[in-house]
């Protein structure tokens, strides 16, 4: 069966959903910087909190927002939520992945089935992808917090 | 007559973000609000509470939101259920409203498109 890599169109799908959500949810835009690969000679920084959806259907591989814990207890004031703690934060971050997996869903079609986050701490690293592919990071800064939007993803031609 | 609200999300931020925006007074007040993180809890929350009004989450585990709309509509046929979820393709829309919902919000929404959304639910 073959696969294609993620071309500049759906990269660009990535990053708006990162600029919606940030504009959406806290009325605070984010600065979306340029995705990147992480070829190999770059690796990326996963933060406190990883939140990943595994994809299948006519797709293979995951998508993970990886961020620190500074920026998810700021996101979580900003939305109303009193509440800080871990378990807090491992579920916004999950939520953030879930939002960006639903926005490429409208990109790629409904063939594209996502899983129901999964959310981790930085010392349970996200399991590698099972896409063949070499994975984007997409980096973001929001206030002071640095996070990073990483998809891995293989598409079926 | 007490007007009740089901939240249906595997999400407790979510959840919590709905529940206060209930408390805004431009919405028609709400007695009761129950929460609801999967399917099967909400199935069986709905049954014994009977909900006039439920916000459902598609992306879940155990039993996902389009296997729960379902069921309600066979079990609580008089409950109006909105959509809240990331899943933004027309063929998800179209297919959750095929199968009871009667109305769909997209994630992430703002503060104003969750009241307007509510307002239309409870219309």
């Amino acid at each position: 069966m073959n696969y294609r890599a993620l071309n500049h169109e759906d990269i660009e799908v990535f990053s708006e959903a990162i600029s919606a959500f940030f504009l959406n949810m806290t009325h605070e835009p984010a600065v979306v910087r340029t995705a990147y690969l992480l070829d190999g000679s770059a690796s990326p920084l996963w933060g406190d909190f990883n939140g990943v959806i595994d994809v299948s259907g006519g797709f293979r591989g995951s998508i993970t927002f990886s961020a620190p814990h500074g920026m998810l207890s700021q996101v979580l004031m900003a939305i109303g939520e009193r509440e800080h703690s871990v378990d807090r934060c491992l579920d916004v971050v999950g939520e953030i992945a879930n939002m960006m997996s639903g926005r490429a869903r409208r990109h790629f079609g409904e063939e594209l089935a996502i899983s129901p986050p999964a959310a981790r701490p930085r010392t349970v690293p996200p399991a590698a992808a099972r896409a063949t592919g070499v994975p984007f990071a997409i980096p973001l800064r929001w206030r002071a917090h640095e996070a990073n939007l990483v998809v891995h993803l293989d598409i079926r031609r | 007559m007490k007007a009740r609200l089901l939240i249906v999300d595997d999400s407790m931020v979510i959840r919590n973000l709905i529940a206060r925006q209930m408390l805004d007074e431009r919405l028609p007040p709400i007695d009761l609000v129950d929460l609801a993180g999967d399917g099967e809890q909400a199935l069986a929350i709905a049954l014994s509470r009977k909900p006039d009004f439920i916000t459902m989450d598609l992306t879940m585990p155990n039993m996902d939101g389009e296997a729960c709309i379902e069921r309600l509509a066979e079990v609580l046929p008089g409950a109006r259920i909105m959509v809240v979820s990331a899943l933004s393709d027309k063929a998800t829309a179209l297919r959750a409203i095929s199968k009871g919902a009667h109305g769909f919000l997209h994630k992430p929404f703002s503060e104003e498109q969750l009241v307007a959304a509510l307002l239309e639910l409870m219309s």
